[in-house]
C-alpha cells in the first residue's frame, strides 16, 4: 500500500500546496500592537481593511497595553513577537532604554510632510494624541469639576479606581497628588487622600477591568482617556468626559518598528498608512474620535481641543522622571489599597 | 507480548517488556517521550525560573541573593501568600460542601438523569474562563442579576457589595472549579459496589452512618483529587481573582503579574512565582499524603 518514500511525497506535496495560496497573493502579513477597547475596533474596522485593499498586506493585530507589549518583546529575546509596537511615552521610554526599537529613518513615510514637525524620530512616529480626564455616568452623578471633587460625595461613594499600570492611570493619580500638594515625583498626597475615601470606593480593579465596570454600574465616575468614553457611548452606555478645572492631560501615542523584524518594508507601508490623510479622517469623526496628527485633517467640533497647537496648554508629563518611581508607586499602591 | 498476536500467559504480560516488531520496549522507554516533553518544557523553564531569581536588579545584570532577601523581607508579601492560600482553602471548602451532596445525588439517578447532570457539570469547562468570569459580573454587580431579584422582592434596600469582595471571588470560584470536585468525584464514587451500601443499610446502621462509615471513607481518593484540583486552580486564577475580586484583593498571581509585565523585574517576579509554586505545592503534597494514607485503609 503505502511506503515510506510515497507517504514521504504525499506530504512533501500537501506542504507544498499549502504554501501557494500565500505566494499567489498578499504581499506578505504584519503584526502590529493596538490597545483594547476603541484603538483595535477602529484599527480592525479601518486600517486593516485599507492596508489590505492599498498595499495587498495582511495586518494582524494583537490588542495589549503598552506594558503588557514591552514585557512580552522583552521575553521573546531576539525573536519579536510583533512587528510594529503601539506605545504611549512613558511605554516609550521604557523601550528606548530596553533597545527593542529598530532605528527608524521618517524619510521613508512619504506622508512625514503631512505630520507637524518634530513629531518623527529616529525611534518612531507619532500617530495620534490622547486626552485623560475624568468621565461620569451623567444619569446616576453630576459632572464633577475637578480632580479634588472625586474624593468627595456624591462621587466618591461611585468612583472606580486604577493604579499605576497604564499612562493614564499614572498621570491621574500625578494630578490628584498635585491637588493636595504633591508633584510630579511626589504622589505621597494624592495617595493618602485616596486611602481615606477607600471604604466607601465603588471599584478598584485592573485598567482593563474598568469600561466593563462602568459600563455595569458598579462604578459611575473614573479617570480615563476620550477614546474609552467614545467607545462605550457608542456602546450605549450613559458617559460623558469632562476636563478638569486644573487641566486635561495630553501626550502623544508613537508607533515603533521591533527591532529584528523581518517586515521592515510592510512596517514603513503600515506606519505610512496610519499617518496618511485617508486613515486618520477615517478616524477622527465618531465612533472613534481619534484625535489627529495629520496637518490636513481637521479636529471635530465634540473634541477637547480645536487644535494640536492647543496640545501645548494641556498637561504634559515628563515620564523620564516618572519611569524609575513607578515600581516603588505600584508597591505602595497594592499596600494602601489591599484589603 | 507481541501486538497483534494474542498472548498465551496474559496474566504476566506486565512483567514482561512489551515487544513490536523487534525491538523489545521495557516501561521507562515507552514513558520517555513524555518524560523528555515534561523535561523540555516543565523543568528547563522551572530551572530557568530558579535561576533567573538568583539576580539582584532588573536587568540581571549582578548574580545575588537581594530578590529573594527583597521579597521575603517585606512582611506584606506573607500576607498575600497567606491570602492566596486561604483563598485555595474556602473554594475548597466550597466546592466540597456543595460538590459532595451533588455526587451522591449523581449516584442515584437513572442513566439518562446522569448524562443530563453531567453536561451541566462539564458545562462550565465548555466556556473561556474569560467569557465565565465576566458572567459573573453581570450576576455580581451593583446592578447585576442577585441585587436586581434581592432589590426587586424588596429583600434589601441598598445593592448589596458581592463584586470586589472575597465573598464574590469564592462564589465564582466555587462554580468555575465546580468541574475539577465533580468528576474525580464521580469517577471514583462510581465504581463503589451499591450492595456495600445496602449491606450496611442492613445490619442496622442509619444513613448518615452509612455515609461516614462507607461511603466517605471509599470515595476519599477521588475528593482529594478534587481538592488537589481546585486548590491549584484557585489559588493561580489570575483573570477571576482580578476581575471579580479587584485589585484591592491581592494574590501572588497579581503580583506576578505586575512584577514580570507593569515593572519588568523579573527576578523578584521569579521570586513571587517559586513562592506561589513552593506554596500550593508544598498543600498539594500534604493532600497527597492524605490520599495515599486513605488508599491504603480502603485497600486494607
Amino acid at each position: 500500500m503505502f511506503n515510506r518514500r510515497s507517504l514521504l511525497a504525499g506530504a512533501t506535496a500537501l506542504g507544498g500546496v499549502s504554501l501557494l495560496p500565500g505566494l499567489a497573493h498578499a504581499k506578505g502579513s504584519l503584526v502590529a500592537t493596538t490597545y483594547p477597547g476603541s484603538w483595535e475596533d477602529a484599527y480592525r474596522g479601518v486600517v486593516a481593511p485599507m492596508l489590505k485593499k492599498k498595499e495587498d498586506v495582511d495586518l494582524e493585530l494583537a490588542p495589549l497595553f503598552a506594558m503588557d507589549q514591552i514585557g512580552k518583546a522583552k521575553a521573546s529575546r531576539g525573536a519579536p513577537p510583533f512587528d510594529v509596537f503601539v506605545l504611549d511615552p512613558g511605554p516609550r521610554i521604557v523601550a528606548i532604554e530596553g533597545g527593542i526599537f529598530d532605528k527608524f529613518d521618517p524619510k521613508k513615510l512619504s506622508n512625514l510632510a503631512k505630520i507637524p514637525d518634530g513629531f518623527a524620530d529616529e525611534y518612531g512616529v507619532c500617530v495620534s494624541a490622547q486626552v485623560v480626564g475624568i468621565a461620569y455616568n451623567p444619569k446616576k452623578v453630576p459632572a464633577p469639576k475637578g480632580w479634588t471633587d472625586l474624593l468627595k460625595d456624591p462621587w466618591a461613594s461611585r468612583l472606580g479606581l486604577t493604579g499605576f499600570q497604564t499612562t493614564f492611570g499614572t498621570s491621574s493619580i500625578i494630578e490628584i497628588s498635585k491637588q493636595f500638594g504633591g508633584s510630579l515625583t511626589n504622589v505621597e498626597p494624592g495617595l493618602a487622600e485616596l486611602k481615606k475615601i477607600l471604604p466607601k470606593v465603588a471599584a478598584v480593579g485592573l485598567p482593563a477591568a474598568m469600561p466593563g465596570l462602568f459600563q455595569q454600574g458598579q462604578c459611575d465616575v473614573m479617570y480615563t482617556n476620550t477614546q474609552t468614553v467614545s467607545t462605550l457611548k457608542g456602546k450605549g452606555v450613559d458617559i460623558e468626559f469632562v476636563k478638569p478645572e486644573s487641566g486635561a492631560i495630553a501626550f502623544y501615542t508613537t508607533m515603533h518598528i521591533a527591532k529584528g523584524t523581518a517586515e521592515t518594508v510592510n512596517a514603513y507601508k503600515y506606519l505610512d498608512l496610519v499617518i496618511g490623510k485617508d486613515v486618520q479622517a477615517a478616524l477622527t469623526p465618531a465612533p472613534y474620535n481619534f484625535l489627529p496628527v495629520n496637518k490636513d485633517v481637521p479636529l471635530t467640533p465634540d473634541m477637547p481641543m480645536k487644535s494640536l497647537d492647543e496640545m501645548a496648554k494641556y498637561i504634559n508629563h515628563d515620564w523620564a522622571k516618572i519611569n524609575p518611581l513607578r515600581a516603588a508607586w505600584i508597591d505602595k499602591f497594592n499596600k494602601d489599597m489591599a484589603k | 507480548m507481541t501486538v497483534g498476536a494474542p498472548s498465551a500467559d496474559r496474566h504476566f504480560a506486565g512483567l514482561r517488556p512489551a515487544t513490536f516488531g523487534t525491538t523489545v520496549l521495557r516501561e521507562w522507554q515507552l514513558a520517555l517521550p513524555l518524560g523528555l516533553a515534561f523535561a523540555a518544557l516543565f523543568l528547563t523553564p522551572l530551572l530557568l525560573l530558579v535561576g533567573v531569581s538568583f539576580f539582584n536588579d532588573e536587568k540581571m545584570t549582578q548574580p545575588g541573593l537581594l530578590s529573594w532577601l527583597t521579597f521575603f523581607g517585606d512582611p506584606f508579601n506573607y500576607k498575600v501568600i497567606g491570602d492566596t492560600l486561604m483563598l485555595g482553602v474556602k473554594t475548597v471548602c466550597t466546592t466540597v460542601l456543595i460538590g459532595y451532596p451533588l455526587a451522591l445525588v449523581y449516584l442515584d439517578l437513572s442513566p439518562r438523569l446522569q448524562k443530563i447532570l453531567l453536561f451541566i457539570i462539564v458545562m462550565p469547562l465548555l466556556l473561556s474562563v474569560v467569557v465565565r468570569t465576566f458572567a459573573w459580573i453581570v450576576v455580581l454587580g451593583r446592578e447585576g442579576v442577585v441585587n436586581s431579584v434581592l432589590m426587586g422582592l424588596g429583600i434589601i434596600s441598598e445593592p448589596l457589595k458581592l463584586l470586589q469582595t472575597e465573598l464574590g471571588l469564592v462564589i465564582s470560584l466555587t462554580q468555575i472549579e465546580m468541574p475539577l470536585m465533580l468528576l474525580p468525584l464521580i469517577s471514583v464514587m462510581s465504581r463503589q459496589d451499591p450492595n456495600l451500601r445496602d449491606a450496611s443499610a442492613a445490619l442496622g446502621a442509619s444513613r448518615w452512618r452509612t455515609l461516614f462509615t462507607v461511603i466517605l471513607p471509599l470515595s476519599t481518593p477521588g475528593l482529594v483529587a478534587g481538592c488537589l484540583l481546585v486548590f491549584a486552580s484557585s489559588t493561580t486564577a489570575f483573570i477571576s481573582q482580578t476581575v471579580i475580586g479587584g485589585v484591592r484583593l491581592i494574590y501572588l498571581p497579581l503580583v506576578i503579574w505586575q512584577q514580570s509585565l507593569v515593572v519588568y523585574h523579573w527576578p523578584l517576579a521569579a521570586v513571587a512565582s517559586l513562592a506561589l509554586v513552593i506554596s500550593v505545592l508544598s498543600v498539594i503534597a500534604a493532600l497527597s499524603w492524605v490520599g495515599r494514607r486513605s488508599g491504603g485503609y480502603i485497600n486494607g
